[in-house]
């Protein structure tokens, strides 16, 4: 079989998983044991692999703050120290199948979502979404009432939740989706209908439960409307895991930022990341006094949602971020339509009503990427340098990373065509 | 001047789209050079080279359309981007398009042609694309190296599908005319050529005989070449002679090399159909001996084709021409001597030459019959002077004249305040894509230098022909009308128009010898 | 003399055509009410020589 071949078959295969995985979301457990490979020594973090001492101040506010809050340090010199010394790994989340949104830091206690993809049986997890407040790990800060909440997670908010999704024998995140088609989510900055659509079930179940400190958990739960995410973000790298098992494939599996580098991983070419300096989030400021100077490069692994066909890929699917980001309608449009150029599959479970019912493209081509020269975009929100959040908007996918991954590709496919 | 840059983020504008927007720019006042087009590493390079390139065009990427001005004033620059963006469609009004042929035969399973107008150097692989997903292919690229040509061919021929071209612009496939095609009535000729203008000539005096044609079908200039060896030519008589709509058949090229005019008469020996050839300077003891009508130049295949269906066309006698000529001079001053061609067509450029030089002697140019009669500077006539303004360096930056006229009016403008021309000479072609009113658009030009030359105490006489149907878009009776109208001598063919400006020549240094 | 088959199918079909490059040339086509897919055709890679040469051998 000549490489051209190979790949269109590995690719197909590809196509095959992502659109039909059926991700459910079916516990919520410790890090430490739900994830493959995590050990009390390992902290995972988003975007690429990064050295220690690279590492922006966000995720390394981030990082010292996971480890005073497992109480393997007194001060964050002395949890930094660990990092330094290589008593503690920092890896990257998405080469365990997890992911973390923006400056997060998962150490093993920390309740993760476990998503089950029912058709391949792959795994994959996302830590908790905290909420919409700024105070929290996942925007780079640690401090007292940082550490009571995550206590609060861990011991009560985690196991409810968990214990709520394995009553209900799981929740099925494409009959979500499937349910608020049509209602605005492009489900990676926008998912108010999925997290109201899913509360609505879960809360019901809740309601027949009887566990400590019910009402509060209830309460905090029904007011996050971005709760969807890193369920989704889970549900994402379950189906991902599998599809970064077929060889050959340019369809492109991982992608993230780590504050300085912006990588991406194709299936074909292992735990490989290709990478080049971090692009911007721009769009819409938060305040009006910050600007470009104060942002840190694309941090997070919420695109992981992309790289399963959400988001910016399918943009149109929620004009209304689009929009509110400082672009058009027919941007959105725009968006959607050139992913679908470089896409090698379709989801059909969510079609849009305003966009011709065609469903959410899914599975980059890094192929279709480098030649048609079409960039697919990422929505995301950009993280201030001192921490926080600065903007909302998107980002272009750099076309850089694509060629290095066509590179790669070509070199093992030859090599194995000389074995 | 100051340089003025506009970039448009993630805008697809094609080539031409591109060339028609920096034509006006550059004919728009206090506009001193333009540029646009996408910012593509060549596009950058051009830029630079121009010297209208500034921080945005250097930052601008491969998806991004950038204009680039230097003007006078910035009030004059926002006059021509006004003035520039009237034109085209809003790109959101544009219809959606594909990336790749695939996609969009994946799209539309019945799509059965292709035409193709990519740069030369990506053609082939575009071409060979379009074929194995099982289109016929009518490519308009030009400058396509031979051996590459021969590849595309001998895949069409392998498929069993048409490749016309590459360096096709006529191809009239089931009625319908492909990039620069005249649009004409069906009938029982089916006409296959290397030559575009060539094929649209015949086929427009087919039509005009209430007659018509089954198929033209264009092979590209360089078919009949020894590296290409008539394929595409061989595959359409075998075409035709199938097609039981097609009665007859029309052979058309400028001289076949000599082992391709032995294969085509091999081949037209077998052929069960009548065939007129019209192979321009080949050897007619050959082609007759195959059994074909022979022909020796455009109006005389004409003619030959009509023969076979008891028609003829009646051309302007010589007794006529020369009564038109006489009036013609009737006013000129004594310095008027000369006759000045601008024309668009290639192939008719070299008609005309050849037409006038029989009586007048050689004709300058710039790309002349023979190396002798190079002019220095192709914007500087000497004597008799006809020029293509289809060569490059009148359209680097402009679309091709036949799409848009109005570049050839300063042109027009510059030979007919030459107290020394006696005679404007030109050709107009109709094309479906534009444009719309070429006479019109020259007519403005021409009026005003025919009261100049007036005003002067002289006369210019204006010769023309109008290539074209009326079924055309434009009519080509409209179009004549027009210019006969504004006393412009329209003639029966490029032939003709030759033969009445070289008469007019002869007739006027005769006069003034006398 | 070869096999013209697919050559009289095109005569005998109604026309799709498929359009790559100017604009222009399609919209004179559907003038004549001959229905055109557009293909807005850009050079592979931008015009990356290099990616040129690896997209023909890894397809696109």
């Amino acid at each position: 079989m000549d490489i051209k071949q190979a790949i269109e078959q590995a690719n197909q295969k590809a196509a095959e998983i992502l659109t039909k995985g059926r991700p459910v979301w079916v516990d919520v457990q410790p890090a430490g044991e739900a994830i493959p490979g995590m050990t009390p020594d390992t902290i995972l973090i988003a975007g690429p692999p990064i050295a220690a001492e690279d590492i922006p101040l966000p995720v390394k506010n981030a990082i010292c703050g996971a480890l005073l809050y497992e109480q393997r340090a007194k001060t964050a010199e002395e949890a930094w120290q660990l990092v330094t010394s290589g008593q503690v790994r920092v890896e990257a989340a998405q080469d365990h199948d997890a992911a973390c949104g923006a400056a997060m830091a998962t150490s093993a206690s920390m309740p993760v979502c476990v998503v089950e993809d029912k058709t391949y049986g792959g795994r994959g997890f996302c830590g908790v979404h905290p909420g919409n407040k700024q105070n929290v790990l996942r925007w780079g800060f640690y401090n007292d009432e940082v550490q009571d909440d995550l206590v609060w997670f861990r011991d009560h908010y985690g196991p409810a939740l968990g214990e709520t999704v394995r009553r209900m024998g799981g929740i099925d995140l494409i009959q979500v989706m499937g349910k608020t088609a049509g209602m605005g989510d492009e489900n990676h900055n926008r998912q108010p209908a999925a997290s109201m659509y899913m509360a609505l079930q879960m809360i019901q179940a809740m309601m027949d439960m009887d566990f400590p400190h019910r009402d509060e958990i209830v309460k905090q739960f029904a007011a996050n409307d971005r709760f969807f995410l890193h369920v989704m973000m889970a549900g994402a790298e379950s189906v991902l895991a599998s599809a970064k098992k077929v060889p050959h494939s340019t369809v492109m599996v991982a992608m993230g930022g780590n504050g300085v580098r912006f990588g991406i991983r194709l299936a074909g070419t292992g735990k490989r990341w290709f990478t080049v300096d971090a692009p911007l989030i721009e769009g819409l400021f938060l305040k009006p006094t910050y600007t470009k100077n104060d942002l840190l490069g694309f941090l997070g692994d919420s695109c992981v949602t992309e790289v399963y066909g959400l988001g910016g890929m399918s943009a149109s699917a929620g004009p209304g971020y689009v929009v509110l980001t400082g672009s058009t309608f027919a941007d959105s449009l725009q968006r959607a339509a050139d992913a679908r150029k470089v896409c090698v599959a379709e989801h059909r479970f969510a079609p849009i009503p305003w966009d011709g019912g065609q469903g959410f493209p899914v599975g980059v081509d890094a192929r279709k990427v480098v030649g048609l020269n079409i960039l697919p975009t990422s929505h995301g929100g950009g993280t201030l340098k001192a921490g926080g959040q600065g903007t909302m908007g998107s980002a272009k996918l750099p076309m850089d990373c694509f060629k290095q991954g066509l590179v790669a590709i070509n070199e093992i496919m030859t090599s194995e065509a000389n074995d | 001047m100051e340089l003025y840059t506009v970039l448009q983020k993630d805008t697809y504008i094609d080539s031409l789209a591109s060339l028609f927007t920096m034509s006006v720019l550059m004919d728009c006042e206090g506009i001193e050079s333009a540029y646009a087009g996408m910012a593509t590493a060549s596009g950058r390079q051009t830029l630079e080279e121009l010297g209208l390139a500034d921080e945005t065009v250097r930052g601008a990427g491969e998806n991004d359309f950038v204009v680039a001005v230097r003007a006078a004033s910035r009030e004059a620059f926002e006059a021509a981007m006004a003035k520039a963006q009237k034109g085209g469609p809003a790109p959101a009004a544009q219809k959606p398009a594909f990336g790749t042929v695939q996609d969009a035969v994946r799209a539309n399973p019945r799509a059965n042609i292709c035409s193709i107008a990519v740069p030369g150097e990506y053609a082939c692989e575009v071409t060979k694309q379009a074929l194995e997903l099982g289109l016929h292919c009518i490519v308009f690229s030009s400058n396509v190296p031979l051996w590459q040509e021969r590849e595309m061919k001998e895949l069409a021929r392998e498929k069993g599908l048409l490749c016309m071209g590459p360096d096709c612009g006529v191809a009239n496939i089931n009625g319908a005319a492909f990039v620069l095609s005249s649009i004409n009535n069906r009938g029982p000729f089916g006409i296959c050529g290397a030559s575009g203008c060539g094929i649209q000539h015949v086929a427009a005096f087919l039509h005009e005989a209430g007659s018509g044609v089954s198929q033209t079908i264009g092979t590209g200039g360089n078919d009949l070449k020894e590296p290409v060896g008539g394929i595409s030519m061989l595959m359409g008589i075998d075409a035709l002679e199938n097609d039981p709509d097609t009665q007859y058949l029309v052979l058309i090229s400028r001289k076949p090399a000599d082992s391709v005019l032995q294969a085509l008469a091999g081949r037209i020996r077998l052929c069960k159909k009548p065939v007129v050839a019209c192979f321009m300077g080949a050897d007619r003891a050959v082609v007759e001996a195959s059994g074909a009508l022979w022909a020796g130049d455009l109006d005389g295949c004409a003619q030959q084709a009509l023969s076979l269906i008891g028609k003829r066309i009646d051309f302007d006698s010589e007794e006529a021409l020369d009564a038109l000529a006489r009036s013609a001079i009737e006013g000129m001053a004594p310095q008027q001597k000369y006759v000045r061609g601008i024309y668009c067509g290639g192939t008719y450029c070299d008609e005309v030459m050849q037409t006038m030089q029989e009586a007048i002697g050689g004709i300058h140019s710039n790309c002349p019959l023979l190396p002798g009669l190079r002019l220095a500077d192709s914007r500087a006539s000497v004597g008799n002077t006809v020029i293509d303004s289809g060569e490059e360096e009148f359209t680097r930056g402009r679309p091709h004249p036949t799409l848009e006229p109005s570049m050839r009016l300063p042109l027009i403008e510059k030979e007919a305040q030459d107290p020394q021309t006696a005679v404007i000479l030109l050709d107009f072609i109709l094309t479906p894509p534009e444009h719309i009113d070429p006479a019109g658009v020259t007519l403005r030009v021409l009026t005003k230098a025919m009261e100049d030359a007036r005003a002067r105490g002289g006369k210019l006489a204006v010769v023309c022909s109008v290539l074209g149907t009326d079924a055309d878009l434009q009519n080509v009776t409209l179009q004549r009308q027009k210019l006969r109208d504004a006393g412009v001598y329209v003639c029966r063919s490029n032939r003709q128009a030759g033969q009445l400006a070289a008469r007019i020549i002869q007739l006027k240094k005769e006069r003034d010898e006398a | 003399m070869m096999n013209t088959d697919k050559i009289q199918a095109l005569f005998g079909s109604q026309l799709v055509a498929v359009n790559i490059g100017p604009r222009l040339f399609g919209e004179a086509l559907e003038k004549q009410h001959v229905e055109v897919v557009q293909v807005d055709w850009r050079p592979v890679a931008g015009g990356d020589k290099q990616m040129q040469e690896l997209l023909a051998a890894l397809g696109i």
